[in-house]
Parts: structure tokens; C-alpha cells; sequence
């Protein structure tokens, strides 16, 4: 008995200790750095969407084995609406992405049809693009996603810059295995990110260019997409206009709206 | 004596071209299906089959392949989704020209359902058996294809489908859509080329890896595959029923050398007692042992003259009119890609003939030796007392 109430008090003392040391861990990898990070990271997240947003984006793809400009309106509500709609050219004018959650819906107005894109289709090309009908759905946001830390801080390229390097969460939903994002020190916009696999090489590099004042913001206007292993390829989106605020409806991303042209 | 040789010998040929025909069936209904006895791709595209890595200047390829006596059928394929009754999957887009693709390959006759693609029906498209199951199609059902085009666009197009096949392979079965070629090159915007480039070989008189040399001589720069290099499991399978087939024959032959050997020793043990008089009259054994020689030699010669006439138009008669065993199987089986043909024609190759004679007169051969011994040094006054 007595052996047994000893066993019971080392028990009990052992889980203090263990949970202390714990909590005094966790406050530690809390630092003053990472909070500035996840500011960072979430202003840069919530750069182009605002609760809901209007915009007009040319993108224009360069493969090796075709080009082609595509214009196209964007709305977007909170993080689970969107709805993309061709404007030209004219062939594939009206030609509209709805994305709802994490369903996908393509409408092709040749053939009048709604498409619900399978999961095996998510990670084919959207729209020829180098983005995948994958990158649409999962936007994560980096700072609920990513550890970040702070990689670098000081001037590169004559430019006062941070850099940090962004280690996935263990169990969060996304497919890399690093980012590393590099903004501006004075106004956190957005230079380059750089995309890493699980096994740490680089997959793809978006730079961000022409900050203009746009939508009462200061954004960069275009985004340049390069996978590593076509260095001559890329995809760029050009922001011809945004407006954020705008009053969208959560019944205007609907499939009755989809068809509209 | 000569009658049971001559029958056993008919039954070897006529067994013999049996499985020679069997065998033959087999390994045609591997190729005609969907493959073809030889397959040319441009170098990279069986390592990653990409839509932009094809065969060019085809028409030229295709014009020296059948001007030196192959027939050859272009393809196209391409990836993309099937849409219709509100549901959707992932599909294989196969691009045909239907009237090459008759003489390499004979899909066009394995159809459930409806008709084969036709040039007077752009619109209509052939797919496979368990694609159609999972999207609730049948002929005459609209089908919506979406694909990512040639220069990056997004194909889509409404088509009819004209019919459903019969159970070819995996990937047919579960993700084939047949259309015509030019409707493929306009759906996807690929105005030239081809990925893939189908071959039947004229004749059987060359082996397989002459024809793949020869035709691999015709197309310098591009890939050039036989049957058993693109289906590895199928030609061991083939060649694994080839061995068992060779066994079987080997059992039979044993079989017909033990009849004959008990023939021939009877021939001889039965005039032991006139070997004996021979023998005291002062013949030589080596004389008699020829004697039994060149009787047993006239015998089998004999027996072959029977066997070949009774086994030769037995076997040809079937080879026109083969055993139809459609009541035993069902006549769409097929296994591992393999149809099985359920008319059983017989195939009279020279292999077939000559093997059960050469075999039947090295076996009558072979077994007179010891009897025809056994008389040559018979002691002459025990043998004409031998009763």
C-alpha cells in the first residue's frame, strides 16, 4: 500500500514537470520573431482578397509549346467563393471556373455544359496555366499553415529586406515542403516566393513586380509564375483592375450563375 | 503392324496441327485486338507520354511502312474528361483512322453494341465497356469531352456515342474513347503528327525480331517495339501454354513409339523359330539384322504414306472448318487482353507434318534395334526349337 502511494506521488510529479517544461517550450518557439512573421505573412495573404473583391487579371502563358493571353473577371467572397469567367478571347469567351469550398465547377458554354471537376483532374492544368486546378482550391493561408522563422534581415539588391523561411505544419493540409518568402522591409509587400517539394528542391518561383496604387491598396500588378524545370516557361497575371468591398452575394457564386454571360 | 503405325501417325498430325493452331489463334488475338504485332513511337513517348511528343512527317512514315509491304494505322491520344447524366471521369482520347486501323487491327469487330467509327458520322464516338457502365451510356447518348488542347486551351466538344465495345483490355475498357482522327486533331488543335503508329507484318515467314529489325531499318529515328516487348506478360503466358503444349506432344509421340516398338518386337519374336532356319542355312547376322532393318523401313514408309493421307486433308478440312466450341465459351472472354477465340481452326505448317513422320520412323527406328539384334545372333538350333 504504502508502495503504492509513492508509486502515485512520482506519478503526479512527474506529469507536473513534464507539462511544465512543455508549456515553458512552447513559450519559447513563440518568440517575438514569429509573431512578426504571422503579421507578415497574413497581410501578404490578405493582399488581393479583401471579405470580397472585383478584379479584371490578364494572364498570359508561355510554354514550349504555346502561348496565349487570356483576360479574365474574378470575384471572390471570403476564402471559400470564387468564380473566374473569360472575357477573351473570343473562343473561349464565357468559359467560367466556380469554385466553392473545395468543389470545383467548370462551365463550357460551346457545349452548354457544367462540369464538376474529379479529383483526378485537380491536378491537371488550369486553363493551360501553370497553376493546377489544386492551387485554386487550397488556398491556405501561410500563417495557419507554416512555422515561420526569420531567415535573413538586411539590405539585397540595394533593398531593405526580411526573409522568412516557412516549415509546413505537420499535419497541415499543403503540398510543400518550404516556402521562402521574401518581402520588403518597410511595407511587407510581397518580392518573391520561392516553392519547395518534400524533398526540398525548388519547384517554382513567383516574383511579384509593378507595385501601382490599386483599389485603394499598393499592390504589385503582376505576378510571374516559373516552374524550376522549364526555366523558359512561365505564367503571369496581370492585374488590369481590383476593387475590394464590392457587395457580392453568396448566391451570385451559384451554378444559375455560372451559365450567365 | 502398318495400319496401327498409319493411325497413330494420322493422329499425331492431325493433334499436331490442332495445337499449332490453338497456338497461332492465341498469339493473333494478343496483336489484332488493340496492340498490333508492332508498335513505332517517337524515342521519349513510352517513358512519358506527352501530347507535344509525337511522330512527324507521319504521312511519309506511313507511306514507306506500306511501301514495304506492312500495313500501319496512326493514332492519337490524349487525356481529358468525359461528362454526361451529371457525372464525370477520366478518360484516354484515342484518335483512329478506321479504315487503316481494319487492317492491323480488329477491334472493329469486338463491338457490345452499336457500330464501329465511321467517316460519314464526325460526331460519333466508341467507347469502352466499364467506361460506359460508370456514366450510364448507351448508343445514341450525348457525351460532353473536356481536354486541355495543343496550344493550351480548353477543349470541349458534344458527341454521340455510336457504339460500346466489348471487353479489349484494362485501359480501353475503363477510360477508351474512340474517335476519328481528324475530329481529334480538331478537338485538341493538333494539325500533325501522331504519337503512336500501329503494324501488322505481311507474313509469318519471318521471325519477329527480323521484321522489328527490318521495320526499325525503315524508321531509323524512332522507337520500334514488337508484340512481346510491348506485352511481356502475355507473350509468357503464351510461351508458357507454348511449353505445356510441347509436353503434351512429347506424351503423345511417347505413346505412338511404345505401340510401334511392341509392333515391331511382335514382327520379330513371332519368326524366331524361321530366323533360326535362316540362320542354319548359313545367312550372315548382319544380313538378317538388315532384312528386319529394311522391312520395318518399308513398314514405316508405308504407314507414313497412310498417315499423311488420312492426316493432311483431316487437318486442312479444319484449318476451313474450324471446331466451333461457342457452346463452351462465351464468345466475348477474353484474359489479360488475350481474345479467346472460341472457333478452334487447325494450322497445317510444314513443322506439323514433317515432326510426327520423322518421329514416328526415328521411333519404329529406335525399337527394332534390339529385336532385330536379339534375331541376328540367335543361336539357330534354340531358335527352330523355339515354339
Amino acid at each position: 500500500m504504502n508502495l503504492k502511494l509513492n508509486h502515485v506521488a512520482f506519478l503526479l510529479f512527474l506529469m507536473v514537470v513534464l507539462s511544465l517544461t512543455w508549456a515553458s517550450m512552447s513559450f519559447a518557439t513563440t518568440t517575438d520573431d514569429e509573431v512578426r512573421a504571422r503579421l507578415i505573412l497574413d497581410l501578404i495573404d490578405d493582399l488581393w482578397r479583401a471579405d470580397s473583391s472585383e478584379s479584371t487579371v490578364t494572364m498570359r502563358v508561355v510554354t514550349a509549346n504555346y502561348r496565349r493571353t487570356v483576360t479574365m473577371q474574378n470575384w471572390t467572397l471570403g476564402k471559400n467563393y470564387s468564380l473566374v469567367r473569360i472575357v477573351s478571347p473570343q473562343k473561349e469567351k464565357g468559359t467560367a471556373t466556380l469554385k466553392s469550398g473545395n468543389v470545383i465547377y467548370t462551365y463550357l458554354p460551346k457545349t452548354d455544359r457544367t462540369i464538376r471537376l474529379t479529383s483526378g483532374m485537380m491536378m491537371g492544368s488550369w486553363m493551360g496555366s501553370h497553376f493546377t486546378n489544386d492551387d485554386l482550391v487550397k488556398e491556405s493561408r501561410m500563417a495557419d499553415d507554416y512555422i515561420p522563422r526569420l531567415g535573413f534581415e538586411g539590405d539585397r539588391e540595394g533593398r531593405s529586406i526580411l526573409e522568412f523561411i516557412l516549415e509546413p505544419k505537420p499535419e497541415a493540409p499543403v503540398v510543400w515542403g518550404r516556402v521562402v518568402i521574401t518581402v520588403l522591409a518597410e511595407s511587407y509587400l510581397p518580392l518573391v516566393s520561392l516553392y519547395y517539394d518534400e524533398d526540398l528542391s525548388l519547384v517554382r518561383t513567383v516574383t511579384f513586380s509593378d507595385f501601382v496604387e490599386m483599389g485603394g491598396r499598393t499592390l504589385p500588378a503582376r505576378l510571374r509564375v516559373v516552374p524550376t524545370e522549364e526555366p523558359d516557361e512561365y505564367t503571369e497575371l496581370i492585374y488590369e483592375d481590383i476593387r475590394f468591398g464590392v457587395l457580392v452575394p453568396e448566391s451570385f457564386f451559384s451554378l444559375q450563375q455560372l451559365r450567365r454571360q | 503392324m502398318i495400319g496401327a503405325m498409319g493411325f497413330a501417325g494420322f493422329i499425331m498430325i492431325f493433334y499436331a496441327a490442332l495445337m499449332e493452331g490453338l497456338l497461332h489463334t492465341t498469339e493473333q488475338n494478343a496483336t489484332v485486338m488493340e496492340s498490333g504485332q508492332f508498335q513505332v513511337h517517337a524515342p521519349e513517348y513510352r517513358d512519358d507520354p506527352d501530347l507535344y511528343t509525337m511522330i512527324t512527317q507521319e504521312v511519309e512514315v506511313l507511306n514507306r511502312l506500306q511501301a514495304n509491304g506492312y500495313q500501319a494505322a496512326p493514332r492519337l491520344f490524349g487525356v481529358g474528361l468525359a461528362a454526361a447524366h451529371a457525372s464525370s471521369v477520366g478518360i484516354m482520347l484515342r484518335g483512329i483512322d478506321p479504315d487503316r486501323e481494319r487492317l492491323v487491327t480488329e477491334i472493329h469487330r469486338h463491338l457490345l453494341a452499336g457500330k464501329w467509327l465511321n467517316g460519314d458520322d464526325p460526331e460519333g464516338v466508341v467507347v469502352g465497356r466499364r467506361l460506359a457502365k460508370a456514366l450510364g451510356l448507351v448508343v445514341g447518348d450525348e457525351l460532353v469531352v473536356v481536354s486541355q488542347a495543343g496550344d493550351g486551351s480548353m477543349a470541349n466538344e458534344l458527341y454521340r456515342v455510336r457504339g460500346v465495345l466489348k471487353s479489349i483490355n484494362e485501359s480501353i475498357d475503363r477510360s477508351g474513347v474512340f474517335f476519328l482522327d481528324e475530329v481529334f486533331r480538331k478537338l485538341m488543335v493538333l494539325p500533325d503528327g501522331v504519337h503512336e503508329i500501329a503494324i501488322r507484318s505481311p507474313d509469318d515467314t519471318y521471325s519477329l525480331a527480323d521484321h522489328t529489325q527490318q521495320i526499325q531499318n525503315l524508321v531509323p529515328d524512332l522507337e520500334v517495339k514488337n508484340w512481346r516487348e510491348l506485352q511481356p506478360v502475355v507473350a509468357r503466358v503464351i510461351d508458357m501454354s507454348r511449353y505445356s503444349l510441347l509436353l503434351m506432344l512429347v506424351i503423345t509421340y511417347s505413346a505412338v513409339g511404345i505401340l510401334t516398338l511392341n509392333g515391331m518386337l511382335m514382327g520379330v519374336f513371332e519368326r524366331i523359330h524361321e530366323f533360326g532356319v535362316v540362320k542354319a542355312l548359313g545367312v550372315p547376322p548382319w544380313q538378317i539384322f538388315s532384312l528386319i532393318a529394311i522391312e520395318s523401313f518399308l513398314q514405316v514408309v508405308f504407314a507414313s504414306i497412310i498417315a499423311l493421307a488420312a492426316g493432311i486433308p483431316l487437318s486442312l478440312y479444319f484449318e476451313t472448318h474450324p471446331l466451333d466450341l461457342t457452346g463452351l465459351a462465351s464468345s466475348s472472354a477474353s484474359i489479360a487482353g488475350i481474345a479467346l477465340d472460341p472457333l478452334w481452326y487447325c494450322r497445317v505448317s510444314v513443322k506439323a507434318v514433317v515432326d510426327p513422320i520423322v518421329v514416328l520412323m526415328v521411333v519404329a527406328m529406335l525399337s527394332i534395334i534390339y529385336p532385330a539384334t536379339k534375331a541376328a545372333l540367335l543361336k539357330p538350333l534354340a531358335a527352330i526349337h523355339h515354339r
